[in-house]
């Protein structure tokens, strides 16, 4: 057991020294020898056992003794916790490719929400959500169960891939992610549905039932004045003395949406969405779902085609 | 009374510290140090008069001619050979050896005795001849405590064309009684041939007085560099052996149908010659002759002698060979039962930068006959103290009493 320990180890070491790939030349010769049911003469396990317990005797005979007499079964507990981190560094690689981050989803950064509306703010770049005073939910409760999205801006409808975007125009994550929602979306065709979540109040309250009445009064362009609040200057989007601008840009008819906005009927319209986007268990923002499997913060692109393309297993 | 402060002064090595400690050799046995008188006479030659000897006829060429033809006399002062010319250089005793059983007229059915305890350079030239010529190999046995059996070699001997016998035992430091081995033979006829490899650094050998017929040494065991050896023998049974390896520098003249070989020692020495290492050898022998050997085997055997009485406060240890040590010069060969000592030798490395060596030393033959898996050997040279000695005895008393 101690000659497949040092191999493994010895041979991760040799990549990087020459010493130790010799090292682990002689631990593979005793590994042929064992399993070709020959026995190891090369000297090899006594060698490393010398080391080792030369190392502890130094400090202490006590250690020392332990050490040579259960040395079969520190070997066999080495080899267990070995297979165990090489098994949990694989998982971490495997988390990294397709959610973004070695430790899998709910580890990166977002627009955290407080459900109450009196503490929405935005959580430190890295994710340390403790800054916000408000606890990290696990994506797990984040569902689209029982969660009527019909009155949602809606295109593409009738493909076989489902994405929604739940995000805020304020939302520097949302923003960072919805380009990269919109090539997926580009390039599967997949039914899109974009639900704003105002994170902020005041001018992105605003903003939603701007939204609600372009799409109401002109759905065709809603997409590009959706997009445009995204990509265009953050600050000039969130100053209300622009919006009217905004709007005259895509010709919009702005009595008719200024009108729509300050309907009552509008702000009810709206307050009963967000009220469907709560029941989603929403904590921040970007919260994506891709074939109902959510996303809580921007992940690299490769995430959300991994999640479409069905690549994530578990 | 040898002066080891002085002595260690002489050796660049023990003055050097290795991960804060000194470095503490017990292995020379195997290769002894070199004295810097040794490694600067060879950086002379490389620097001074780089260049072939005999054949070129340049200053540097006579210069560095001069200085190996020195070191040939000198050795041959050394073991107080007839002539210089019975000197001849090879790279080490092994070479000698094969040296003698190639060039030796050996025929089927010729014995050739040799002990129980050989080297494996004594064995296997041996073994070989066996398959390829036919001799007939009979094993002298040893005695229980390892010693030589004089009563039962005088009944092998008998009928015997040639002895080849260790002076000295690289295994556990017993010396053969040569000199009896050699009147005993030589009243039955039979040639002695002397492996001196291990002896030729702690006891003065004097050929003319043992009345060996051959005789070889390796250099590396006797503060000399490596890759020198000499290979002795006595100036008419030379003559009479035909060398098995010729050209260059082995032959006076050559046409495209015939040569003439030249005289001894030059038509055993074929080939460019070490001649850097053939300084440095005669320089190790310039530097041996400033001692007595009656003091360096006493030096020797007060250390033997206090690592035998702590070696045998242990039970689980096995000293190979008599338990007195002034039976044993510089050698302590011990085992313990089913236990590889290789990781003893490693763990005093790692603790106390002790360098002893570990494995059967190659004599693999004596540890599957005696079914023993392995020693580890301390040997004792001129440089060793008696404090380095008690370092090692208490790090070993660590060792042991976590097994």
């Amino acid at each position: 057991m101690p000659c497949i320990v040092a191999l493994i180890v010895f041979g991760i070491m040799g990549i990087f020294s020459a010493s130790q790939r010799a090292l682990a030349k002689e631990a593979f010769d005793c590994v042929f020898r064992r399993v070709t049911f020959r026995p190891c003469n090369t000297g090899f396990q006594e060698k490393v056992k010398g080391k080792l317990l030369a190392k502890v005797l130094k400090h202490s005979s006590f250690l020392a003794k332990v050490l040579n007499k259960y040395y079969e079964v520190f070997s066999w507990i080495f080899f267990i916790l070995m297979v165990g981190s090489t098994i949990w560094v694989f998982r971490g690689v495997y988390n990294f490719y397709v959610f973004g981050s070695c430790n899998g989803l709910n580890s990166s950064s977002f627009c955290a929400f407080d459900p109450s509306g009196a503490n929405n703010k935005i959580t430190a770049i890295g994710g340390n959500t403790s800054t916000c005073g408000i606890t990290q939910k696990s994506e797990k409760t984040v569902t689209l169960k029982d969660v009527d999205l019909s009155s949602f801006p809606t295109k593409n409808i009738g493909s076989k891939d489902t994405v929604v975007f739940i995000g805020c125009y304020a939302c520097d994550y949302s923003r960072k992610a919805y380009p990269d929602i919109q090539k997926l979306i580009q390039k599967k065709n997949a039914n899109f549905i974009f639900a704003h979540f105002p994170v902020k109040g005041n001018i992105t309250d605003t903003l939603a039932d701007a939204g609600y009445c372009v799409y109401k009064d002109y759905p065709d362009k809603y997409w590009d004045f959706n997009s445009y609040l995204f990509s265009a200057d953050k600050d000039y989007v969130l100053n209300k003395a622009n919006l009217n601008k905004i709007l005259g840009k895509f010709n919009f008819d702005l009595k008719k949406i200024n009108d729509c906005v300050n309907n009552h009927e509008t702000k009810t319209a709206v307050e009963n969405q967000v009220k469907e986007l709560n029941k989603t268990n929403i904590y921040g923002t970007p919260t994506i779902f891709i074939n109902n499997k959510a996303f809580v913060g921007p992940k690299p692109y490769r995430v959300y085609r991994s999640a479409i393309n069905k690549f994530i297993f578990f | 009374m040898i002066d080891t402060d002085k002595i260690r002064a002489d050796f660049k090595i023990l003055n050097i510290q290795e991960s804060g400690m000194p470095n503490i050799y017990f292995d020379s046995a195997c290769m002894s140090l070199k004295p810097n008188s040794v490694v600067e006479a060879m950086n002379e030659y490389y620097y001074r008069f780089p260049a072939c000897t005999n054949r070129s006829p340049h200053k540097l060429g006579q210069k560095a001619t001069k200085k190996v033809e020195e070191a040939r006399k000198n050795i041959a002062k050394f073991i107080n050979a007839n002539s210089e010319k019975e000197i001849i250089f090879t790279r080490n005793a092994t070479e000698g050896i094969n040296l003698l059983a190639n060039s030796f007229s050996f025929k089927k059915n010729d014995v050739v005795l040799i002990t129980d305890k050989e080297h494996n350079s004594n064995l296997v030239p041996w073994l070989r001849l066996k398959e390829k010529v036919g001799i007939i190999l009979k094993i002298i046995p040893g005695r229980e405590d390892n010693t030589f059996d004089l009563e039962k070699f005088s009944e092998m001997v008998k009928g015997a064309k040639f002895v080849s016998v260790v002076h000295t035992s690289n295994l556990d430091g017993v010396t053969n009684p040569a000199k009896e081995i050699i009147e005993i033979a030589h009243k039955n006829n039979a040639l002695v041939f002397l492996d001196c490899a291990q002896s030729i650094a702690h006891q003065k050998i004097d050929v003319q007085k043992l009345d060996v017929d051959f005789m070889a040494f390796s250099g590396h065991k006797m503060l000399g560099p490596t890759g020198t050896g000499v290979f002795y023998g006595k100036k008419k049974l030379l003559e009479e052996l035909a060398p098995f390896m010729v050209g260059g520098d082995t032959v006076e003249y050559t046409t495209y149908e015939e040569y003439k070989m030249l005289e001894i020692p030059e038509k055993f020495e074929a080939g460019l010659q070490n001649y850097a290492g053939i300084i440095g050898l005669g320089e190790a022998v310039k530097y041996l002759s400033n001692f007595d050997f009656k003091e360096i085997a006493e030096h020797e055997l007060k250390i033997n002698k206090y690592l035998t009485e702590e070696l045998s406060k242990f039970p689980q240890i096995n000293i190979i060979g008599p338990l007195d040590p002034k039976l044993r010069s510089g050698i302590i060969n011990f085992y313990i039962e089913n236990t590889d000592m290789h990781k003893f030798a490693i763990m005093l490395d790692e603790m106390a930068n002790i360098s002893i060596r570990s494995g059967q030393h190659c004599v693999h033959s004596w540890f599957h006959s005696k079914k023993i898996y392995n020693s580890t050997r301390v040997s004792i040279y001129l440089y060793n103290t008696m404090e380095e000695a008690e370092v090692f005895i208490n790090s070993l008393t660590k060792i042991l009493k976590i097994f």
